[in-house]
């Protein structure tokens, strides 16, 4: 597999929810890759200085490879300037702005051809979260930030309220996790690079990995149908099928999205998965999978 | 020495009520020396008259509150839409009634393009032409191997033909938000919203922002000023990077150049004191015909798009509210920082819930910082009553009415968006003019076409495509809709010391018109012909 495509992930969240505080770190933490940040405002971004490269109007560079740039007055102009880049990002995180639905800017990944969907992260500030919910002005846009949302970050607590973690996945079924783990990172490049694409995902204690290998054969209608029906704590999967027709397919999951797209045919059917330690249940896996491949065969 | 020309003209309609028509102007230095009749520069030395506009009729030059420049630029691309429009050439591009005239219109168009450009269209509205869906299999008759995009009035959605999808590489396969499949599992071609549009976008090099800026679209905004009378025109949501103002500079510096633009600064990215910031430093860059140092707040998006934030009962047919497209808050800290820095501001509020929360943040912020002579101004006002009226004279702030609605969009709005009721007194002229605030009424060309006589025409009629009477009460008069295209409009933007008026002090800048507005029957204000413009004393003619 060399999918040369462009992952963008968006970071959504409602003013001062901590969108800005998440990039600073992001930026900054050494994981090794080019992400290229675009940002509303640079008011607020921070780099220590010995980890700055080059600054001007509109754009920082950092030593670790790292770009942190504003978007100016059109989100998809810049979008298209940063895929005009010689040599493209390893990433794109681009940070909604506090009123933006997440889902309108991520479907670009979806819809261009050179570029991948990276998920959606919305941040929520856990102390706001009730006042902007009951808010008859805001509330509504706030909801849909966070129903669209592939993984949910609580930010400004340690420990996610049990009433509040119950609000919010009414909401949207996906993890919630806070900002303040020092995983918050492996965490993140998880759910956009999936398992086994970067130093940190293997046997990372943050993480539960499950995978398959076989000899069964798939239909990509049906593949479909049976990737929606996986535990919902199951956010990553990505591998490549044996098609029934000799022609192979690669599945490529990022929580709320499934893309499945013709290869040709593998020896083997592969498939991983990765989810969160704590929530997904490594046995819930392997019973979805065992009563679809016996389905299917 | 400087020279004294008197324009003769069949009569000038002055608008100023101390002597409210003449028939000779006295212009020196660009400015108005005398009014009056042929003897009125006499007191002045010598002067020599012309004769050239002596069948026409002057106004003064007319102010256009809420344009944009890209109703310059669009002209770049064909025109696709259901009502007539003037080109900045003057040519007329007829409305097409139908989908067969769109496609026979454009393939004409595509006979003239050279080989290797897209063939890329605008304007066209599908609300007009409900019975049948604009597709791919019509566009792919106009061409199978070259790029067509249409794009619709709202800029929202466009449709495609075959090879466009190609490029984006989108098959029946694709399952992307936005990209349209039709009910026999083709794609149709049609593309909903940014995202789905973007891969098109970027492979024909669609870039309105980068277009508008070029040199040339803003030599057409002058030119389709010119034809609509217009000497003072706003572009209400500029976006004015440094590289932008020079090309500005040096355009509208040139002596030809025939239009006064007043730039307004885009507040959307970044911190209030920064946004204040840029435009003080934009303010303190002005020249005659380049006015800097206001800003635009956007808050909510449009009625007919169901995105405009109203109060309840909200949207007939139990449509879910709009969206803000700055938050509340937001609102309120860009007020109170504008506010206390002295920059004066346009508020784009569509619905009712958007012009209460505007006028909110502008009361905490005025009590907060006391500034007499803001003349903010509240952009649209299509569902003001007449409580946030009198809000806004109490507080001194300005309202310009989006009048052009009424006919373009009227009928729509009482049967589909917000019913009866509210419709028949939306885009309140009467309302706002009887509760004392200053107000004036503009096009948002080039959502709709760029024509302060059309738009005084709306305001005065209120008639809707169907032709019915929209809401009688909120008619004005002939006289008080000449005053918001002209003092009205330049009281919003600071600028009636200047202009507005055929006054002795003021610039010379005339609207020439081959009728007179206000002899014509009501009805007939739209179809008063413009001749051309006289700016700062020099003629441009169409």
């Amino acid at each position: 597999m060399n999918d040369t495509r462009l992952p963008m992930t968006v970071i959504g969240g409602y003013l001062g929810a901590g969108k800005t505080t998440l990039i600073n770190r992001l930026l900054q933490a050494p994981h090794g890759l080019r992400l290229m940040v675009m940002v509303n405002d640079f008011g607020a971004i921070n780099i220590d200085a010995d980890l700055l490269q080059s600054a001007d109007e509109d754009t920082l560079t950092l030593t670790n490879g790292c770009v942190c740039c504003t978007m100016g007055a059109d989100l998809f102009l810049a979008m298209g300037r940063v895929l005009d880049r010689e040599p493209r990002p390893d990433h794109l995180l681009i940070e909604a702005s506090g009123v933006a639905d997440p889902q309108k800017i991520a479907n670009a990944a979806l819809a261009e051809p050179d570029m991948r969907y990276g998920g959606i992260v919305t941040v929520v500030d856990a102390r706001e979260f009730d006042a902007l919910n009951t808010d008859p002005l805001i509330g509504p846009q706030i909801r849909d930030q966070i129903s669209c949302a592939d993984l949910i970050t609580l930010s400004k607590t340690d420990q996610p309220d049990p009433a509040l973690a119950e609000t919010l996945q009414a909401l949207s079924p996906a993890p919630v996790v806070t900002t303040d783990g020092a995983d918050l990172f492996d965490r993140l490049l998880m759910l956009v690079d999936g398992p086994g694409t970067h130093s940190a995902g293997h046997a990372h204690p943050a993480y539960v990995n499950w995978s398959y290998e076989g000899p069964e054969t798939f239909q990509p209608r049906a593949l479909r149908d049976l990737l929606a029906a996986r535990p919902g704590d199951l956010i990553r999967v990505k591998g490549q099928l044996r098609g029934t027709q000799g022609q192979g397919w690669t599945v490529q999951v990022v929580g709320s999205q499934i893309e499945i797209t013709p290869c040709p045919q593998p020896d083997q059917s592969r498939l991983i998965g990765i989810g969160l330690a704590g929530r997904l249940d490594r046995a819930q896996a392997e019973s979805w999978w065992s009563s679809v491949t016996s389905e299917v065969v | 020495m400087s020279t004294t020309r008197v324009f003769q003209a069949k009569k000038i309609i002055t608008m100023d009520p101390n002597q409210p028509e003449a028939t000779h102007v006295a212009v020196r230095d660009g400015k108005i020396l005398a009014v009056g009749g042929p003897g009125c520069a006499a007191p002045w030395g010598e002067f020599t008259t012309d004769d050239s506009l002596a069948d026409a009729v002057l106004m003064p030059g007319l102010v256009e509150g809420h344009a944009h420049l890209m109703a310059g630029a669009m002209w770049t691309y064909a025109y696709a839409g259901y009502h007539d429009r003037t080109d900045p050439q003057g040519k007329l591009w007829k409305g097409k009634r139908d989908i067969e005239t769109v496609i026979a219109d454009l393939q004409a168009y595509e006979a003239e393009l050279p080989e290797d450009s897209p063939l890329i269209a605008w304007g066209f509205d599908p609300i007009f032409l409900p019975t049948e869906r604009l597709s791919r299999a019509h566009l792919d008759r106009i061409s199978t191997t070259r790029p067509i995009a249409v794009i619709f009035s709202n800029f929202h959605l466009m449709c495609v033909n075959s090879k466009a999808l190609e490029l984006a590489q989108y098959s029946p396969a694709t399952n992307v938000p936005g990209v349209v499949v039709g009910d026999d599992g083709s794609l149709t071609g049609e593309l909903q919203e940014m995202a789905a549009m973007f891969p098109v976008m970027r492979r024909l090099g669609i870039d309105f922002r980068t277009l508008a800026q070029r040199e040339p679209s803003i030599r057409t905004y002058g030119e389709v000023a010119k034809r609509a009378g217009v000497t003072t025109i706003t572009d209400l949501f500029s976006t004015m990077e440094d590289s932008d103002l020079d090309t500005m500079l040096r355009v509208t510096g040139e002596e030809d150049f025939p239009l006064r633009i007043v730039p307004v600064l885009g507040a959307v990215a970044g911190q209030p004191e920064e946004i204040a910031a840029r435009a003080k430093m934009l303010a303190g860059k002005s020249t005659d015909k380049l006015r800097l140092g206001a800003v635009k707040l956007m808050t909510d998006g449009s009625i007919q798009g169901w995105t405009a934030r109203v109060k309840w009962p909200g949207y007939v047919g139990g449509h879910p509210n709009g969206i803000w497209n700055t938050a509340p808050e937001q609102i309120f800290a860009l007020c109170e920082v504008m506010q206390r820095e002295g920059v004066q501001m346009h508020i784009h509020v569509n619905g009712d819930e958007a012009s209460e929360v505007s006028l909110d943040a502008l009361e905490a912020a005025i009590r907060k910082h006391p500034w007499q002579g803001h003349r903010h101004v509240l952009q649209h006002c299509q569902m003001m009553g007449v409580d946030q009226f009198r809000r806004s004279a109490d507080l001194g702030v300005c309202v310009n009415i989006f009048a052009n609605h009424i006919w373009y969009f009227g009928d729509q709005h009482a049967a589909l968006t917000i019913g009866e009721e509210r419709a028949s007194r939306m885009d309140a002229c009467r309302g706002a003019l009887d509760n004392g605030v200053a107000m004036t009424i503009h096009s948002d060309a080039p959502v709709t076409p760029l024509g302060p006589l059309f738009t005084a025409w709306c305001a005065v009629n209120r008639q809707t495509m169907t032709g019915r009477t929209l809401g009688p009460t909120q008619r004005i008069s002939v006289h008080e809709a000449l005053h918001a295209i002209t003092l009205g409009a330049a009281y919003t933007l600071k600028l009636d010391a200047e202009i507005g008026s055929v006054e002795v002090g003021k610039r010379a800048d005339f609207a020439v018109l081959g009728e007179d507005p206000t002899t014509v029957a009501p009805e007939a204000l739209r179809d008063v012909p413009v001749l051309g413009t006289v700016m700062g004393g020099k003629v441009h003619l169409l």
